[in-house]
């Protein structure tokens, strides 16, 4: 083992560069972890940090899907000043059918595609349709699995405690 | 009426269970316009050969969907049935007379032709209605009604169903039930089971009207196997008690040398049989069970479905069908479905295409073909295309005959097959629109 | 094959389907294919229905079809 003094050694720009590095692997690790047992880390999702968000899985061939994006567009509006965003997360196969979907049902929120379940994975999601609701934290508050028309109300309260409006 | 009254229990499950199957049908497919109702209405026209039974019926069947997967069926039958049924007599080589089953009046069959009766014509209306709705989660609830009417037959009937999923929706188990009650008024009232078929006028042995009570279970397990792959089985069983028998049908009571039936000694100024008949009886209890597995595949575009069913009973008959359809797309919006079915099932242990003298008369006896052994074949094509709005409309026509087995040790003297089974050979003509 | 041996069959074959089952199946956002008016079990009641009451008229045997599973797995 090499026996130098510390100050030289840090001197060392190989050194350097390389403890940069390693530091730098470590935190991301270190990130990475800490995002699995809190929110999944996702390219859609971190424009959004401080935001409430509420990701929505949908599919066009998912019926109850055309419920539930009329109230998400009433969600949307409603509460956008206070801090929430809704992102649609579409894991069609066929790109033709979502659009056509959307086409029907015109979104005034972010939709996201998915083909390669890289977001459904990462979320778990076992029904569909699923909507999990992150705090300002990035935090999973809340998840739903499918979309019941007569518990809109109890949705849109866990939307407002996360926004803290109660 | 000579036929076996559709409005049996099974066939009500499968009406009731049917109909509630097209509310999931209608809320499992693609996201469609979700609105008040839907509509699903045939005409239906089935034909035999030879001056046989025809029957065309007007069916609706209307679903309306409620928030959250809740729904509620309706449907319609109307159904009207003429032409001529074989009466269980067997062909002889003499003119044949034979009472009406009002009694009131008799009618002649030429020497050498199937006895048939052709005192019928006949309209029945079928109403059902059923409810469907989850409970919690993953778990579905039904509840229905059946009914039915015709001039001589009038059916009641009640079923539930429960379905719940497992493993994220890829296996559900259900269970299903159904009872009902039929009554038979049969014309003239109800014949004494095996009693002799009297002269015109003559209802001395004739009570008045009966009834039966049936209930089926079916318990069934779904499994989505692959993304293009589902498959079912099925497991059912049914009992029916009281009255069985077919009022209007009877047996020949044959010359145990030479296999022709007997002359009956015909009194002056009265008409009555030419020939010694005796009204068939069947057991009056009856238990069945089948079980069932269902496969449907999807590959690029085709939809491959194909099924067994395995049937025994307590009667000694024993089925096997396979059942097979392909849908076929053609261009965009339409498709081609090509059918095939095979059936055969054995005779029941008192099955009895004629009825030898001189042995004593059996506690049961029938020469119904339908309690025969027979094998049966259905062909057909069905032609489907979508229209604007999600219309839908198709057409399809089949064949279906009907190819009797008779077992050799029951034919007597010199009866060939022909003369004691009445094949058949039916064409089925359907014309859908769904709204 | 007599009546008690497809009781028992019976129930082997739906309880070994149902062990057998645990594993089978797709993940929620590939039902696509299943969700097809044409991949559910029963796609035409209504043909169904007039099927059987036809087969029940002229045979001994009815039934058999059951209801229930497939489709979107929605909700």
């Amino acid at each position: 083992m090499l026996q130098t003094r510390p100050a030289r050694f840090w001197a060392h720009s190989r050194i350097r560069q390389f403890a940069a590095r390693a530091l730098f692997a470590t935190v991301l690790a270190s990130a990475a972890l800490a995002s699995a047992v809190t929110t999944p880390s996702a390219d859609p999702l971190s424009p959004h940090s401080g935001k409430v968000v509420l990701v929505d899985f949908w599919a066009s061939w998912c019926a109850p899907c055309r419920s539930s994006f009329p109230w998400m567009n009433d969600m949307q509006t409603k509460y956008a000043d206070d801090g929430l965003v809704i992102v649609a997360v579409n894991v069609d196969n066929d790109r033709e059918a979502a659009l056509k979907f959307l086409d029907e049902h015109p979104p005034e929120f972010e939709v996201h595609y998915d083909a390669d379940r890289v977001l459904a994975r990462r979320f778990e999601v076992v029904a569909m349709p699923s909507s999990f609701l992150l705090d300002r934290d990035g935090r999973i508050v809340d998840r739903h699995l499918g979309f019941k028309v007569l518990q809109q109300d109890e949705y849109e309260a866990a939307i407002r405690a996360a926004l803290g409006r109660e | 009426m000579t036929k076996q009254h559709g409005s049996g229990l099974s066939a009500t499950l499968a009406t009731a269970t049917c109909t509630l199957l097209g509310t999931a049908a209608a809320n499992a497919v693609l996201a469609e316009e979700a609105d008040d109702w839907d509509f699903d209405t045939a005409l239906l026209y089935y034909g035999e050969s030879d001056g046989r039974v025809q029957d065309a019926s007007l069916n609706v069947l209307a679903n309306r969907q409620f928030t959250d997967d809740r729904s509620l069926s309706l449907g319609l039958t109307v159904d009207a049935l003429t032409g001529a049924t074989p009466n269980g007599a067997i062909r002889i080589g003499e003119a044949q007379t034979f009472t009406r089953p009002s009694g009131n009046a008799a009618y002649d069959i030429a020497p050498g032709g199937l006895p048939l009766d052709d005192t019928f014509l006949d309209t029945r209306y079928a109403l059902t209605a059923g409810w469907k709705q989850p409970l919690g989660r993953l778990n579905t609830f039904g509840v229905g009604v059946s009914a039915s009417s015709e001039y001589d037959y009038t059916h009641a009937g009640f079923n539930t169903q429960f379905a719940r999923d497992f493993n994220d929706r890829n296996t559900t188990l259900s269970a299903a039930l159904a009872i009902a009650r039929d009554e038979i008024d049969p014309v003239g009232g109800t014949p004494l089971e095996l009693s002799p078929m009297l002269d015109v006028g003559d209802l001395s042995n004739r009570r008045g009207a009966e009834s039966k009570e049936v209930v089926d279970v079916v318990f069934g397990l779904t499994q989505v196997i692959s993304r293009n792959t589902l498959v079912q089985v099925n497991y059912s069983w049914s009992d029916a008690s009281g009255y069985l028998t077919d009022p209007y049908k009877v047996l020949s009571v044959v010359d145990p040398e030479t296999g022709v039936t007997l002359p009956r000694a015909v009194t002056p100024e009265v008409v009555g049989p030419s020939h010694a008949f005796l009204y068939e009886g069947r057991p009056e209890e009856r238990s069945k069970q089948s079980l069932y597995g269902q496969v449907r595949h999807y590959m690029n575009g085709k939809v491959l479905d194909v099924s067994y069913r395995y049937m025994t009973d307590d009667w000694d008959i024993d089925s096997h069908t396979v059942d097979t359809h392909l849908r076929w797309p053609v261009g965009t919006a339409s498709y081609l479905e090509p059918h095939l079915r095979f059936y055969a099932q054995t005779e029941a242990s008192f099955y009895s295409p004629s009825l030898p003298a001189g042995i004593p008369i059996p506690a049961f006896a029938s020469s119904d073909y339908r309690l025969g052994r027979f094998q049966a074949l259905t062909a057909g094509v069905k032609y489907g295309w979508r229209m604007r709005g999600d219309h839908e409309m198709s057409v399809r026509l089949e064949w279906y005959q009907q190819r009797g087995d008779v077992p050799a040790d029951m034919l007597v003297g010199g009866q060939s097959a022909a003369d004691v089974y009445p094949d058949l050979d039916a064409v089925i003509a359907q014309f859908s629109y769904r709204f | 094959m007599n009546e008690r041996m497809l009781r028992a069959a019976s129930a082997l074959v739906l309880a070994a389907a149902l062990d057998g089952c645990a594993g089978l199946g797709v993940a929620a956002w590939d039902r696509d294919v299943l969700a097809r008016d044409d991949m559910q079990l029963t796609p035409d009641p209504v043909e169904a229905a007039l099927d059987e009451h036809i087969y029940f008229s002229k045979e001994a045997s009815s039934g058999g079809r059951g209801f229930g599973g497939g489709g979107c797995g929605c909700n």
